[in-house]
């Protein structure tokens, strides 16, 4: 049972680690950061965002790209947040996680 | 003209630090060098549902985004999601705030209509009269809005008057002057 396990732990942390790397048949990530990488392949044009309320109240952009996750303030034409009260203080909310078909186990 | 040289050097002294090239200064007097090391991160653009940009950048494992916001602060936006504009001559008369019957009732079916959740609203006047003036005015005037906004049950989440000093257009004649005399109505989705 222990060494099953043990291999088991071994690839899912090839899996992960490949995203990264030169492993499991990911090329390094030169440069060009604009770009999503390796299964789930795409221009980052592509992603897909819900809301995350801050502590103030206040929107952000949320989205979990696999492994990969970006957070940015949602700001108005003026350049100051909007704090809409579209979730509680803490709370994410709408399409974050369906951009990417990759589960995000964590 | 002077401005014009200052940013184009500008542009052209952070376009080579970004390059993490070492650059000669343009003063011929002091000929110094400055090499920066660093690593080269080139972003793309990510626009969000309103149609703001943000700066993205996928390292492998890690993602990176920040607002792409002009040197002023202010976010670079494509028209997506542009709502309401009401000029303020069919709203008010001349220096006043009290809005007139036609103009409540136009408001009323505005926000009776409009599916947003939240709307966010922002008073603005032409150039005549002093700053602060038109600093009051312009926020007394979005106030006036967002009342009947609240009226008929629209959830206000900011109301601000920025005065002359947010100007759709120049003010050099008295078509752009109109122009200039808005209250702008934000939804928020």
């Amino acid at each position: 049972m222990k060494p099953i396990k043990i291999a088991v732990a071994l690839v899912l942390a090839a899996t992960v680690a490949g995203c990264a790397d030169t492993y499991g048949g990911h090329s390094p990530v030169g440069s060009d950061k604009t770009r999503d990488r390796g299964t789930d392949k795409k221009h980052l044009s592509q992603l897909k965002a819900g809301i995350w309320v801050d502590p103030n109240g206040c929107d952000h952009w949320i989205i979990d790209d696999g492994v990969e996750g970006y957070l940015s303030a949602r700001l108005d034409k003026y350049g100051k947040p909007v704090c809409s009260g579209a979730a509680p203080p803490g709370v994410a909310t709408g399409p974050f996680k369906k951009g990417t078909f990759i589960a995000d186990p964590l | 003209m002077a401005n014009y040289f200052s940013n184009t050097l500008r542009a052209a002294v952070a376009g080579a630090l970004a390059a993490g090239l070492a650059i000669a200064s343009t003063s011929a007097a002091q000929a110094q060098q400055r090499v920066v090391s660093g690593e080269r991160y080139v972003p793309t653009i990510w626009i969000d549902p309103d149609g703001c940009e943000h700066w993205v950048m996928d390292d492998g494992a890690e993602g990176y985004m920040t607002p792409h916001t002009n040197r002023q602060g202010i976010p670079v936006c494509h028209p997506v999601n542009v709502c309401g504009v009401m000029n303020s001559d069919q709203l008010f008369a001349t220096d006043s705030y009290r809005i007139n019957a036609s103009g409540k009732a136009k408001l009323k079916e505005f926000f009776g209509k409009s599916a947003a959740r939240a709307y966010i609203i922002v008073g603005h006047t032409d150039s005549r009269a002093s700053d602060a003036y038109n600093m009051r005015l312009s926020y007394n005037r979005a106030n006036s809005v967002a009342r009947v906004a609240a009226g008929v049950g629209a959830n206000i989440i900011d109301v601000r008057g920025y005065g002359e000093r947010m100007p759709k257009v120049p003010n050099t004649s008295a078509a752009n002057m109109q122009q200039n005399r808005r209250v702008e109505i934000i939804c928020v989705k």
